[in-house]
């Protein structure tokens, strides 16, 4: 399955027959051939204990199925788009800025609390991700949305990155990541920085971030 | 680039972008040009509004849209003008024996050698001619050949094609499944149930987000936004809006819903 940016704002996916693929509603700007879009009530895999799953998460995006034969373009609200191939790897990366991905993608939710404890659910209040992320993990390709252009930040082991938490769109790879704050007296006497809080990210993989602040 | 560059009259681009999101015309004459989307100018130009003044021959050879005639100003003299729409992309195209439908709120400017006509399809303008013409859209234009069904909403406009219908798809909602999605709203709709479907020879202009620029009043605001008539007749055409200017039909086109 392959994806294809048009320009920077728009995806183009081939469509083929036995394999359908998921997007977010409402993101189709055109289509050649024969492709039918049909509202995925589960909101992706895993039927419907995937769906309890997910709607207890607040990680239900909703979605479409995409199946038929031709080509589909994908865009949503001017963000920018990115194209980010799988293989065999974890992609993190909150639902709703999931443009479009192959069905071939296993689709899951991870409890922030699992990386880092308590901290890790801190992190997912900053970070604006919440208690839970969506996980994709197999072989195919994935289209994430971005306010701003994409950044692609690559992580080895011993050098750690710092990110902004509200610039960070998703990771991948064996990484682990940590809240670091810089707090100190000048933030509570309301003279800080405006940077207390960074995403530490550590390990052997790649962060995505975005040229901006503003969430999606 | 590093910083901004500066321009002066003579280094401003001759009909070019200056960025992505500016255009440069060469004024030596006159261009139409939606109102409010100048944003600076050397030399000489004035502008005069439409239906009024010393400019009947030319509205008359080029401007058929009584309909948009608010809308517009008629740019005359000499200089370098700039012209930008809420730093959406801006595009010029060139028209030759041609012609190119455009959604009437993306279409910026036009030389008067094009004549400016309302599209059957309420909404839309019609250029016809040969010339230069400056259009905007959200994100870039992406351009692609029928058969292709498009977005309404992503819809920038076509050339030289027949025009588009409706299609409607709505084959999830069949079978019992399908029933009580469709009494029940469980499962929701999809958002792709209805599209702008092109046939035969030509161009079809797409932007890159279905997020739509803000429309011109065109007599019936539409329903569903994107979709020309989808809606009830409007409101604000029984409203005495602005005071009518001389020259200009009035409302009896909005009366019989053109």
């Amino acid at each position: 399955m392959a994806f294809r940016l048009l320009n920077s704002r728009l995806v183009q996916a081939q469509v083929v027959p036995g394999q359908r693929l998921f997007s977010q509603r409402g993101a189709m700007i055109a289509y050649t051939g024969d492709v039918s879009f049909t509202p995925s009530i589960t909101g992706g895999q895993g039927g419907v204990m995937g769906m309890i799953g997910r709607r207890v998460a607040g990680e239900a995006t909703p979605l479409m199925t995409v199946e038929g034969n031709g080509s589909v373009m994908f865009g949503h609200g001017g963000h920018h788009v990115h194209v980010i191939e799988l293989s065999g790897e974890t992609l993190y990366v909150e639902a709703d800025r999931l443009l479009a991905f192959d069905g071939s993608l296993q689709q899951g939710t991870m409890f922030m609390g699992s990386q880092g404890g308590v901290m890790g659910m801190v992190r997912g209040q900053v970070t604006g991700q919440g208690l839970f992320t969506t996980t994709l993990s197999g072989h195919g390709a994935v289209a994430v949305m971005a306010h701003g252009g994409f950044i692609e930040l690559p992580i080895h082991p011993g050098r750690p990155v710092h990110v902004d938490p509200q610039a960070y769109v998703a990771h991948r790879g064996d990484v682990r990541n940590k809240l670091s704050t810089a707090l100190g007296w000048r933030e509570f006497v309301g003279r800080g920085s405006g940077e207390a809080f960074q995403l530490e990210l550590s390990g052997n993989g790649t962060v995505y971030v975005q040229a901006s602040e503003e969430k999606l | 680039m590093n910083g901004p560059v500066i321009h002066d009259a003579q280094t401003l681009p001759v009909n070019d972008n200056v960025n992505p999101y500016a255009f440069s015309v060469d004024l030596n004459g006159q261009w139409f040009l939606q109102k409010g989307k100048m944003v600076a100018y050397f030399g000489q130009i004035a502008f005069h509004g439409i239906g009024h003044g010393p400019l009947d021959r030319i509205i008359q050879a080029s401007f058929h849209s009584p309909l948009h005639a608010q809308d517009w100003v008629v740019a005359e003299g000499h200089g370098r003008m700039v012209l930008a729409d809420r730093a959406f992309d801006v595009n010029s195209y060139d028209l030759e024996e041609g012609n190119l439908t455009v959604r009437s709120g993306n279409l910026l400017a036009f030389e008067p050698s094009l004549a400016l006509k309302q599209s059957i399809i309420p909404g839309f303008v019609t250029l016809i001619g040969t010339g230069k013409f400056v259009a905007a859209s959200n994100g870039p234009v992406v351009f692609a050949e029928p058969p292709i069904r498009v977005d309404p909403q992503a819809l920038v406009g076509w050339a030289d094609c027949p025009s588009p219908c409706h299609h409607y798809d709505h084959q999830y909602m069949r079978g019992v499944l399908g029933g009580v999605r469709m009494l029940t709203g469980f499962g929701g709709a999809s958002g792709e149930e209805h599209q702008f479907e092109f046939v035969g020879a030509g161009t079809v202009l797409l932007q890159s987000s279905e997020r739509l620029m803000e429309e011109r009043p065109t007599g019936t605001p539409p329903d569903e936004a994107g979709v020309p008539q989808g809606g009830t007749p409007s409101t604000t055409a029984n409203q005495p809006s602005t005071p009518r200017l001389p020259g200009q039909l009035g409302d009896l086109q909005r009366r019989f819903g053109l």
